[in-house]
């Protein structure tokens, strides 16, 4: 019979092995995928590599009419773009808002609450059949860029909520009492304060848009985004060309995550300075 | 005092564009779906009578029954893996991890591939499912089998290894999140009064982390079951779930038939959120214990 104190040293180490066979078996295919977008012309969509290059970047770059992804990517882009500025504003003045604790301010919450909750495809499905009832051309910068934002504003509002629950108020109320008016105080004051966190809601807002599958299937029209056209592809023929994409893709997602993170540890930082 | 007044107007006016939104976009194209799920008639318009025949439809074919059982099944299968694999991984993090700088590199390891695209990280799981893909090259190259095993691409198999690693996250997350409010002191006392650890863990730490435990089950519940990319991407058009079908008979132009599974997908994730909400009560989570 082994005493406890072993017995516990020994769950810690079953856990951490288990801890580090899912890291593995998490990140292996995201770097299978990365390495195998490197691989020469003949290469195939998996092992041996047949030697190494830059030919499927280059044809990402290089465009057929059949499969070119540089539109789509720019659609991406703008339409995660537009979704970012979106959110901003409106989850700030959401925020702000349930800090005045208006009449109904819980179903205010569960509101938001449930476009997290609620599927991409019933979302995405119920608003397609919406418009066209009511005639309304579907299309990525109206019915898509609409259907977006409701799916990155809660994750937003969420944020700023967050922001605000750690937010001094005693700043803004040093500036009311020095007889600055509501608006300017926020302006001045509450606004430059906030600023991290709302970059955060962005980049939520821009990383949420730019992933975005479900939603945008139903209400594209004619013209795709990047996911819908990397989907697309996948259903005609698989090449290494859609792994020079995920890999893009993916910094691009790494280095959005670490500009938030980095944001959210600055305003920590910079909140607990001010209060030592 | 603050920049806002309580109970102001101004504080109403603030928040109804973002209500109206959500409104407009989310809780009216779904009322929507209920109601459209209902029409008979030959045209689509609003004029429609109401009928149960779509649902009569859905349930005369018993291939969408064994669908809708098999996704049951499948989702209930992913719950427990990730359940059971994400404490395992919330444990070890948050009460193992000693040093600060470990715990929080490890953590980060874990989330990290949650930001970025689901749809990306399914198609990163076909190198290795297929044929010749990497899990058979290495089970030959170690002697397991001779010929490769043709059961990971296009297979049940393959969609849950994929998603197993798409959402142990979302197990996860809640956990850590009830496991760090657990105060040190209720553990140190437990164990003075001599109670062995797996009684401390059985009888102090998993009924407090339960909350946890359980709103991690609904988001992959939800997800699970409304994820129709991974099984599109890993499945091929050989394996499909109610997700699928509703893609499938919006394709088809059969939009009431795709609002009847569509509604029924909607009943099944209410009816789970619901049974979760009565063991957890989610608005107590935040108060103070």
């Amino acid at each position: 019979m082994i005493g406890w104190k072993s017995r516990l040293r020994l769950t810690g180490w079953l856990l951490g092995t288990l801890t580090v066979i899912f890291l593995i078996y998490q990140w292996l295919p995201i770097f299978t995928l990365g390495l195998l977008s490197f691989s020469g012309p003949t290469g195939g969509t998996t092992f041996p590599m047949n030697g190494t290059s830059l030919h499927w970047y280059e044809e990402v770059w290089r465009a057929t009419v059949m499969n070119d992804f540089k539109p789509p990517l720019l659609r991406s882009t703008l339409l995660a773009a537009a979704c970012a500025v979106t959110t901003i504003v409106l989850s700030t003045m959401a925020a702000q808002a349930m800090r005045g604790r208006f009449r109904g301010n819980g179903w205010f919450f569960y509101l938001m609450l449930l476009g997290i909750m609620a599927p991409g495809i019933l979302v995405g499905f119920g608003f397609a059949i919406m418009m066209r009832l009511l005639g309304v051309e579907l299309s990525w910068d109206t019915t898509t860029f609409l259907v977006q934002v409701s799916w990155t504003l809660p994750f937003g509002f969420l944020t700023m909520l967050a922001v605000f629950n750690r937010f001094d108020t005693r700043v803004e109320e040093a500036a009311l009492t020095l007889g600055a008016s509501r608006l300017t105080t926020f302006r001045r004051i509450t606004l430059p304060l906030i600023v991290p966190g709302v970059i955060g809601a962005g980049l939520f807002g821009f990383s949420l848009s730019y992933d975005e599958y479900p939603r945008s299937m139903f209400t594209i029209g004619p013209d795709a985004t990047l996911p819908l056209a990397v989907m697309a592809q996948l259903d005609r023929q698989i090449t290494p060309e859609i792994y020079a994409i995920g890999t893009m893709t993916t910094l691009f997602s790494l280095i959005a995550v670490t500009l938030c993170t980095f944001g959210l540890w600055a305003m920590r930082r910079s909140t607990s300075l001010r209060r030592a | 005092m603050s920049t806002i007044r309580v109970r102001s107007p101004a504080s109403y006016w603030l928040a109804v564009p973002a209500a109206a939104w959500m409104l407009g976009v989310v809780v009216v194209p779904i009322v929507l779906l209920v109601w459209v799920s209902f029409w008979g008639g030959r045209t689509f318009s609003t004029t429609s009578p109401l009928t149960f025949d779509n649902y009569a439809r859905f349930f005369a074919n018993q291939t969408y029954v064994k669908l809708a059982m098999s996704t049951v099944v499948h989702t209930a299968t992913l719950m427990a893996v990730t359940g059971v694999l994400g404490y395992c991984i919330a444990y070890f993090l948050t009460m193992k991890v000693r040093s600060p700088i470990w715990r929080m590199a490890l953590f980060l390891a874990f989330i990290v591939p949650f930001w970025t695209s689901t749809l990306i990280r399914a198609i990163a799981w076909i190198p290795f499912l297929g044929v010749n893909g990497v899990i058979n090259q290495t089970l030959m190259f170690v002697g397991v089998t001779q010929s490769p095993i043709e059961a990971f691409l296009y297979s049940r198999t393959g969609i849950t290894m994929a998603q197993v690693s798409l959402y142990t996250m979302m197990a996860a997350g809640p956990v850590v999140y009830m496991l760090n409010s657990i105060a040190p002191a209720l553990r140190e006392a437990a164990m003075t009064l001599k109670a062995p650890p797996l009684v401390v863990f059985w009888r102090i730490v998993f009924p407090l982390t339960l909350p946890g435990v359980v709103i991690g089950q609904v988001l992959v519940f939800l997800n699970v079951m409304s994820d129709f990319a991974t099984v599109a991407t890993i499945g091929g058009n050989k394996h499909a779930l109610l997700s699928n079908l509703v893609l499938l008979f919006y394709e088809g132009s059969q939009i009431r038939a795709a609002s009847v599974v569509a509604v029924l997908l909607m009943i099944c994730m209410l009816i789970g959120v619901v049974a979760a909400l009565r063991v957890v009560d989610i608005r107590r989570l935040g108060a103070d214990r």
